[in-house]
């Protein structure tokens, strides 16, 4: 074992998981209606490409759910930055908002969902509001404490070479800022798209959550699992997606 | 590369492995320092911001009271927009109604269940599930971190279901489990899981070689270096693990009682909806807020206490 490359260990593993997973589901140990092995679900995804699901092509219940992301996730981000920008720069605005955002980020989204479905309706509204409120306090917090992290010497020199407070902001502390509000912008793009999934599973019509759901229900486990996988490697994909994004704009971060 | 999250005092601060830092480092770490550090309060923290302020700012009321003040405000403001009718009152029920919804609910209970009831079953869901990740977490992320073999082999599994939104398998263990508590607590355990194991894990890499290095050379053991230098080392990245999958998990758990349930916050706050009830609504959005604030709160002063080493090295 020990003289075996790392790569080598995690492909044994890989190998071995999938032929369990082959071995239990072609002995009919496991209907398949539990659990398809990976012929079905590669069928399955064959079937979900040429049809579509309900009306509906795959790819476009993938967008809907990304539009629905994007929205949610680019309003929310925007204003929470903002928001935390001036809660770091200024005191009194950080008293002010605090309770509100401390209040709002461990409460669990779906549950202010259901008091939106009942102000705006089940459509569109009512979801991207609820991703807004999921993306704000997350960035809010991230962009607030990277302001309140900026090494004060930094300030102090800027000031002493004659910088005025809006240079100072624009120059110096938003500069300075800006890798933790990547951070949390990151973060906040991941529980805005676990947010979503699950809003479309429990009140959707369409969307690839709602897909997995709806196909749950009429015991398709293969289209369940082809779902699976494609929530799975698009939470991936945006999550690489900002990671590059990060490491592009802030290039100096940790220097 | 984003390691600077901010723990106040920690001024050399460990080298994390690149794969974790690029994702749970820099990511989660940030996101809880940030709680852990709200305890020293933000008031203190931006010191620069703050100094050429304090001089002019001096008779001006104090954060706390500044807080108060800003949420009487919004109460007030609330109530007005209810008294006043702008907003239709089975729309937007004003404070007052929602008080008597507490007391309603409190005295004779929603729908044949108290309110304690609800919460009981919620919190019960959450640390069953929770509780079980954690007794299996952590001894396995411990292994994986120390074991090059284990982590080669059980890695790729963790880091593959950690991107998947739990409520997304939530079905198929429905479909295997039935929809009782049992397909509940699992889908609670396995959104904490792949966070404690993941956290484990990188605690344990995370410790510093030279210390390893100095208790061996000193003769110890490698149970006691395990005891007394890897586990007290990688021990608050294991409390930051758990308190993030404390967060993630009572997300999940209300999700999955909006989902299929017959009690529990969750499915008060969405039975109240087909009844337009929105006093109740809003009365579980209150306390599903303050329970996840104080459990929180809670989680933290847990740190605290058992982690009092942190950011010290």
């Amino acid at each position: 074992m020990r003289a075996l490359p790392t790569w080598g260990i995690t492909l044994m593993s890989v190998l071995v998981v999938t032929a369990a997973w082959i071995g239990v589901t072609s002995s009919g140990l496991v209907r398949d209606l539990f659990l398809p092995g990976p012929a079905d679900v590669w069928s399955g995804f064959l079937e979900l490409i040429d049809d579509g699901y309900r009306g509906r092509s795959l790819l476009v219940h993938v967008g809907i759910s990304l539009y629905r992301v994007g929205a949610g996730f680019l309003s929310g981000a925007i204003v929470g930055t903002m928001l935390g920008l001036g809660m770091g720069y200024t005191p009194r605005l950080n008293a002010i908002a605090r309770p509100f955002i401390e209040f709002l980020r461990p409460l669990p989204q779906l549950a202010y969902l259901v008091l939106l479905i009942v102000w705006l309706g089940i459509g569109e509204t009512s979801k991207i509001t609820m991703l807004f409120l999921a993306a704000l306090p997350v960035s809010a917090i991230a962009a607030r404490d990277g302001v309140a992290n900026v090494p004060p010497e930094r300030v102090q020199a800027a000031r002493a070479l004659g910088a005025g407070p809006w240079q100072v902001f624009f120059f110096v502390i938003f500069p300075s800022a800006l890798p933790e509000i990547l951070v949390g912008a990151r973060l906040a793009a991941g529980i805005v798209y676990a947010t979503l999934i699950a809003a479309e599973i429990i009140a959707g019509s369409d969307g690839i959550g709602w897909m997995i759901m709806d196909a749950g229900r009429f015991l398709r486990s293969d289209y369940v699992f082809v779902g699976i996988f494609i929530i799975g490697l698009a939470g991936i994909a945006i999550d690489r997606v900002l990671l590059l994004l990060e490491r592009r704009a802030v290039h100096w971060a940790g220097r | 590369m984003f390691v600077r999250t901010g723990v106040p005092g920690a001024s050399g601060h460990e080298p994390i492995p690149r794969s974790f830092e690029a994702d749970f480092g820099a990511r989660w770490t940030h996101y809880y320092a940030d709680a852990m550090v709200s305890q020293a309060d933000v008031s203190v923290v931006p010191a620069v911001v703050r100094r050429p302020r304090r001089a002019i700012s001096v008779t001006f009321p104090s954060g706390l009271l500044l807080s108060t003040l800003s949420v009487a405000v919004m109460l007030s403001g609330w109530w007005a927009i209810a008294v006043l009718g702008i907003v239709r009152a089975d729309l937007l029920p004003s404070p007052a109604n929602v008080w008597t919804a507490l007391v309603e609910i409190l005295t004779q209970g929603y729908r044949d269940t108290t309110l304690w009831q609800n919460i009981a079953a919620t919190l019960g869901r959450l640390l069953g599930g929770f509780c079980a990740a954690t007794v299996v977490g952590v001894p396995l992320g411990l292994w994986m971190g120390s074991s090059r073999v284990v982590n080669a082999a059980m890695d790729w599994i963790i880091q593959s279901t950690r991107p998947l939104p739990p409520l997304s398998y939530m079905i198929l263990l429905m479909l295997w489990l039935g929809t009782g508590d049992l397909s509940k607590s699992t889908l609670l355990f396995l959104t904490a899981f792949p966070i404690i194991v993941s956290a484990s894990a990188a605690g344990v890499r995370g410790v510093k070689r030279q210390l390893i290095q100095a208790a061996q050379a000193l003769g110890a053991s490698r149970r006691a270096v395990f005891r007394c230098v890897v586990l007290p080392a990688a021990a608050p990245m294991i409390m930051t693990g758990l308190q993030i999958a404390l967060a993630a998990a009572f997300s999940t758990v209300v999700a999955a009682e909006l989902f299929a349930a017959t009690d529990g916050l969750g499915w008060m706050v969405i039975s109240a909806s087909t009844f337009l009830r929105n006093d109740v609504i809003i009365l579980g959005i209150i306390i599903l807020g303050l329970l996840g604030v104080s459990l929180a709160a809670l989680l933290r002063a847990a740190d605290r206490l058992v982690i009092h080493w942190r950011g010290r090295d």
